[in-house]
């Protein structure tokens, strides 16, 4: 075994292999890290601008708080883990930020953040990348000529006579090779823990033990492989169409599935419509504004409608006909949003590069129910923001009587957490089948020479 | 005796490829793969051009039911613009997924252009789409790899190329020989596909195209058979320069990892570290503040306001507002939409630059990897590229500030200066003026803007050609035989 270890270590591929993963890991920690740190700067300047925001407002403004309400932006931040930086999933697309108005919420719920679409397209190198694209190439190189080279030069003769047992002499080379390849994953994480300042919880515990599981996956459709006792030259082939198969094509496919199967006229619909469900109120009746209006918010009905073409009373509340009259849409919008993410989630049980992107994003808070749970959160932030200052406007009460010093940043944390059966069942049913169907081809194959 | 030798080694070359079941195989992948592509990409493409044209005209019809009211009421009412997909996003999806579809376009405001399929994907759009395009440019290159990596090195590997050599074979006849097998091997894959592509598309078209289109396929099929090419005399240069065909393999999957995978996100990573774009929360803040400085027509003592105000009065010779011969507010109106659009331009414009530097990286990688360059190439021809989704922007921008600018026109014109509110009776206009105004419609830009910003991609892959005829060039007089 220490022969096996030290004769493996020695080969210059394998230095090369190794020195290449460590590099991309190390390149993928920095971009991780350059990733939180744009995010936190953009929570820094957010804060900053907020207070800058508010406070010119409220000069500008200082007689009319419905007038200021009118402009000013409220901002709901989505905590961002430290794990994140290790899989950036959609945080790249969906803003960590939400600004918000207390003007209708549909209206602004999705606003798009700055972003170059180039750099969408192309995709983060980030640890997730490395680990489910990579570490299965480092992988296949170790391990798709074993035997099968030993069989081309006629080394394996002189084994099979020597040897005793056989297989335990291929087990033997395949848990050196996991050992060095755990080895280098160990070591990216000993360098990512402290870098990206890794809290040491049940997080990083679940994350850590998903990548080892997902490498012995490859490891297990590599022993599966050379079970097979094929040619180097087919054994590489078969191994690297497997490697396209799930880390390009089939997710691809599954990818543009989805999309075709739940398209989304809702958000078009949604946009459309509270539009009109706003302005043409202006042009309506005032009664059945302010009739529909009490009966969302009972509470409300003690302030009267004013004499006069204007009152901030009957302008929020045909702002808020904009939202009332779309929830409808809105809902379904959500619902399926929602089914896509379960869809998801169920097929990729079935892909393991799949199943370990969604879990990592999950864990890191960076996926699309992180996502929606945000914007949920951002409604029930708009709400509040409404029911605090309503009565302030409708009761005529003036700028000065908020203190606008309180108005800061707030942020949202989820608390959900990724169940450990979910996670791991997939992966070890996997490890667990390549593993027993390798075995027993071998034990049928392994003395034909 | 070699009079045509190069043309006998590439037959011979084609017949013992063919006649390998693995080949078989892997183009009956490809090929289903090609099938799915044409399928989900026409769905996609069918499904969303359907929606954003049913709510650009929902839209519209909203529009024109507005009653008589307030010009400016209606700038506030505003408009939709729905970014229609090319017909061509059906071969190469670029970066469609990651670009906005929709912009509501209103008075005052420049909002951002919403819902992309990226802000409601799943994450697995990081493993990308499969699309025509995608096929072409990596797997196609993969699948020639693995045709062509025993080309040279097999027969070295087993004497023939040392027989070969002694019947009188040149080393060029054998490089352009085995080349041009390559080459007609890769042929037999790609135009019957291609042709299939495009005859479908057509059907799917209703043979509805246009001139410009047809430029743009035609080049499209061009470009992508050079980039073909390339990696055929790659495959050849690489099994040449190899001295057993599994060293062969093993470099050439290398290659193929590192001009697929690993360059381009390298680039686009180098890029976005070195240029850094403002956030949000900035972007919009510098606007406000620029806009402070210039003129703020909602602050009742900003001094530009002021001046305007005291030089339209010496120029019409009365005392007050109210006695000028138009409506004063929508001059104000009209003024504060000036100063707001410009200066949103002009950070918008700054914004972009620094995109375009983060993009020059993946740009000029092209001369280092050809796959940058059929990349940006393809998106540019099939209109799903950054440029077509500015021009969008542009087009969208441009029509916002006509619609602003038109009602504040005919509030000028037609309101009264004695007009209390909006809500005025008096200031009501006929609803027959919300048809004057057209509604919006994208013009797609025209083959020669592709052509123009891509002309580094173009320039790229020429460069690849002759770096490739170079090479071989020098190879026919160093390839060792043993």
């Amino acid at each position: 075994m220490k022969l096996l270890f030290i004769n493996f270590t020695r080969s210059n591929n394998v230095k090369i292999g190794l020195s290449f993963i460590i590099l991309a890991g190390v390149i993928s920690l920095l971009v991780g890290k350059q990733h939180i740190e744009k995010i936190n700067r953009s929570v820094d300047e957010t804060a900053r601008y907020q207070q800058e925001h508010i406070e010119r407002h409220a000069e500008y403004n200082k007689d009319d708080l419905g007038l200021m309400l009118y402009y000013i932006k409220f901002s709901l931040v989505n905590s961002t883990p430290a794990l994140n930086a290790l899989s950036i999933g959609q945080r790249d697309v969906n803003p960590s930020v939400k600004s918000v108005t207390i003007r209708t919420l549909e209206a602004q719920k999705y606003d798009a953040d700055l972003n170059n679409p180039y750099n969408l397209l192309i995709g983060n190198i980030d640890f997730s990348f490395v680990l489910i694209f990579l570490f299965p190439l480092l992988i296949i190189s170790f391990t798709y000529n074993l035997v099968s080279e030993e069989k081309e030069s006629g080394i394996w003769k002189i084994i099979a006579v020597q040897s005793k047992n056989p297989l335990g002499f291929v087990l033997k080379a395949f848990g050196v090779r996991l050992l060095v390849t755990i080895g280098g994953l160990l070591l990216l994480y000993a360098i990512a823990v402290p870098v990206l300042g890794i809290a040491p919880d049940a997080d990083l515990g679940k994350f850590f033990l998903a990548s080892v599981l997902y490498i012995l996956v490859w490891f297990a459709i590599c022993f599966f492989v050379v079970s097979l006792q094929k040619s180097s030259s087919f054994n590489a082939i078969i191994l690297l169409t497997i490697w396209i198969l799930l880390v390009f094509v089939l997710p691809a496919a599954i990818n543009n599935d989805l999309q075709n199967r739940y398209p989304l006229p809702e958000a078009l619909e949604t946009t459309v419509k509270q539009r009109k469900g706003y302005h043409e109120k202006w042009d309506m009746d005032k009664e059945l504004t302010m009739d529909k209006f009490y009966a969302h918010y009972p509470q409300f009905k003690k302030y009267a409608l004013p004499e006069g073409d204007f009152s901030w009373l009957w302008y929020y509340a045909m702002q808020q006909m904009g939202d009332d009259e779309v929830s409808e849409q809105s809902a379904a919008l959500r619902k399926k949003l929602g089914q896509r993410n379960t869809a998801a989630s169920r097929i990729a049980q079935f892909i393991p590069t799949l199943h370990l992107q969604l879990s990592l994003n999950d864990i890191a808070k960076s996926g699309l129910d992180n996502q929606l749970r945000f914007l949920d959160e951002t409604g029930r932030f708009h709400e509040r923001l409404k029911l605090h200052f309503y009565p302030k406007i409708f009761g005529g009460a003036p700028v000065t009587s908020e203190n606008w010093d309180d108005f800061k940043v707030e942020v949202f944390s989820d608390e959900t957490t990724l169940s450990r059966t979910r996670l791991y069942t997939p992966l070890l049913i996997f490890i667990v089948v390549f593993n027993i169907l390798g075995w027993f081809i071998f034990k049928k194959r392994l003395h034909r020479l | 005796m070699m009079k045509n030798a190069e043309v006998r080694i590439a037959k011979l070359f084609w017949k013992i490829t063919f006649k390998n079941k693995a080949v078989f195989i892997l183009t009956f992948i490809i090929g289903i793969l090609l099938a799915y592509a044409v399928f989900t990409g026409w769905e996609n493409f069918k499904t969303q051009d359907e929606i954003r044209a049913e709510y650009q005209e929902q839209a519209r019809q909203d529009w024109l039911d507005n009653p008589d009211k307030h010009p400016h009421r209606m700038a506030h009412y505003g408009h939709f613009a729905f970014r229609p997909k090319t017909p061509l996003s059906v071969f190469d999806f670029g970066m469609e997924s990651f670009l906005g579809s929709s912009i509501f376009l209103e008075a005052h405001v420049q909002n951002p252009t919403n819902f992309s399929e990226a802000e409601f994907s799943t994450g697995m759009l990081r493993f990308g789409e499969i699309s025509i395009a995608m096929i072409l440019q990596t797997l196609l290159p993969l699948l020639i790899f693995f045709l062509g990596f025993r080309s040279i090195a097999a027969e070295r590997e087993n004497g023939t190329l040392k027989i070969l050599m002694s019947q009188g074979l040149s080393r060029k006849q054998l490089l352009a020989g085995k080349s041009l097998g390559m080459t007609l091997v890769m042929s037999t894959l790609y135009f019957p596909v291609i042709l299939t592509t495009v005859l479908l598309w057509t059907l799917l078209q209703e043979m509805n195209i246009s001139m410009d289109e047809t430029y743009r396929l035609l080049l499209i099929v061009v470009m992508y058979f050079i980039y073909l090419c390339i990696f055929c005399v790659i495959a050849v240069i690489i099994s040449a320069l190899s001295k057993t065909s599994k060293t062969a393999l093993t470099s050439s999957i290398g290659v193929w990892l590192l001009l697929t995978i690993l360059l381009p996100r390298a680039g686009q990573s180098l890029g976005s570290y070195l240029y850094r774009p403002p956030s949000k929360a900035g972007f919009q803040a510098q606007i406000e503040n620029d806009i402070l400085k210039t003129g703020d027509s909602h602050n009742p003592d900003d001094p530009h306001y002021q001046a305007l105000k005291d030089s339209v009065l010496a120029v019409y010779n009365v005392d007050s507002v109210t006695q000028l011969p138009f409506n004063y507010s929508g001059l104000v109106m009209k003024e504060g939409e000036k100063i707001t659009a410009g200066i949103h331009n002009d950070h918008l414009k700054r914004l972009r630059g620094i995109y375009a530097r983060q993009n020059s990286f993946s740009r000029y990688l092209a001369f280092l990897d050809p796959y940058m360059g059929i990349k940006n190439l393809s998106m540019a021809l099939s209109g799903t590229d950054y440029n077509s989704f500015t021009d969008f922007q542009d087009q969208a921008e441009e029509y916002r500030y006509h619609l602003a600018q038109s009602l504040n026109d005919l509030q000028i014109k037609h309101i009264s200066n004695t007009a209390k509110s909006s809500a005025d009776p008096a200031s009501r206009l006929d609803k027959r003026h919300w048809a004057e105004i057209e509604d919006f419609e994208y013009r797609p830009l025209g083959i020669g803007g592709a052509f123009r910003s891509e002309l580094i991609s173009f320039l790229s892959l020429l460069f690849w050609v002759l770096l490739l005829a170079l090479i071989l060039n020098r190879l026919s007089k160093t390839l060792k035989v043993l």
